[in-house]
């Protein structure tokens, strides 16, 4: 049923029209929310290779062990917690009995997010012990390094956490059975946006100044 | 009256999956290639718009929805891109300022 014909059904007339996007609303704010983001991100990136570009003095300081290794397994981390959150959405629109199935996804894709979080905090605890802050650099080169890098990877990590928070919250009411498969699959919208953000992230934070 | 809209199947994300690991070796053979400076960030960046837009289209379902969702949020978000790179120039006048 449309929201046009259950308004109707409601005695309201038609006051509500259908989406032109024909996705439901939460699903549209959803994707308004993301381009939004990105807007921010891009802005952030933006920023960093502007303050790259003009300092003379920029270092590149991440060997592959172990910094870029720890990188490579972090985006494998998070590919797969895409596609993990792929299968929880598919179980949950298929409905019936696939609703365990689908917070079982949604816990796997959870805890990966939190393995991604752990491997993150252990690498930035690991540059602190080098010397490294936001307003530090231990090998003598522009201390602008420190701010963008721990800028924009701390706001991706935000993400990534506020995401495993509000995964759990949705599993936990679908399998209440108080939300429904459309939650779990804005969720999904979400998650797979901050995957997104870690594919530019990793080649121009992490690779372009590796060692 | 809202359309419900089937994407592909798993076997198909798993394919994007495994193309977006691919995608990222290839960024970190790059990265080793010793490659000029400009070369590999135009290389990298190449790459991460490929996986962005895999990403957007099969992941995120975006192909499968109304093209008035696509064009309504995607040109936007270029365009946005687009103006944020009238900088550049600046940016080589704050370095040559430091040198």
């Amino acid at each position: 049923m449309s929201e046009s014909e259950m308004s109707v059904a409601l005695g309201y007339g038609g006051i509500v029209e259908d989406s032109p996007f024909g996705i439901e609303s939460k699903k549209l704010v959803m994707w308004l929310f993301i381009v939004a983001d990105a807007a921010t991100f891009g802005a952030l990136l933006f920023g960093y290779g502007y303050l790259r570009v003009g300092s003379p003095n920029w270092v590149r300081p991440f060997a592959f062990v172990p910094t870029i290794l720890n990188g490579m397994v972090m985006t494998v981390v998070l590919l797969t917690s895409s596609l993990t959150m792929l299968a929880a959405v598919r179980a949950a629109q298929a409905g019936g009995g696939r609703r365990r199935e689908s917070v079982r996804w949604l816990v796997v894709t959870a805890v990966l997010g939190i393995v991604f979080a752990a491997l993150h905090l252990r690498e930035w605890f690991n540059l602190f012990a080098e010397g490294w802050s936001p307003s530090t650099n231990p090998m003598g080169g522009s201390v602008l390094f420190g701010g963008t890098f721990f800028g924009i990877t701390g706001l991706h990590l935000l993400h990534v956490l506020c995401g495993v928070v509000a995964m759990t919250v949705v599993a936990l009411a679908f399998r209440r059975g108080r939300l429904d498969a459309s939650h779990v699959e804005t969720t999904g919208l979400y998650w797979h946006f901050v995957d997104l953000v870690w594919m530019f992230v990793f080649p121009l934070v992490y690779l372009m100044n590796a060692r | 009256m809202m359309e419900s809209t089937p994407g592909p199947g798993m076997r198909s994300y798993v394919a994007v999956w495994l193309g977006l690991l691919l995608i990222v070796g290839a960024e970190v053979a790059l990265t080793y290639a010793r490659l000029p400076t400009g070369t590999l960030l135009a290389a990298l960046l190449a790459l991460a718009l490929v996986e962005a837009g895999l990403g957007l289209m099969y992941f995120m379902h975006l192909r499968y929805e109304r093209r008035t969702l696509f064009w309504s949020l995607i040109p936007a978000l270029i365009f946005v891109f687009i103006m944020m790179n009238q900088f550049w120039s600046d940016a080589h006048r704050l370095r040559s300022l430091h040198q």
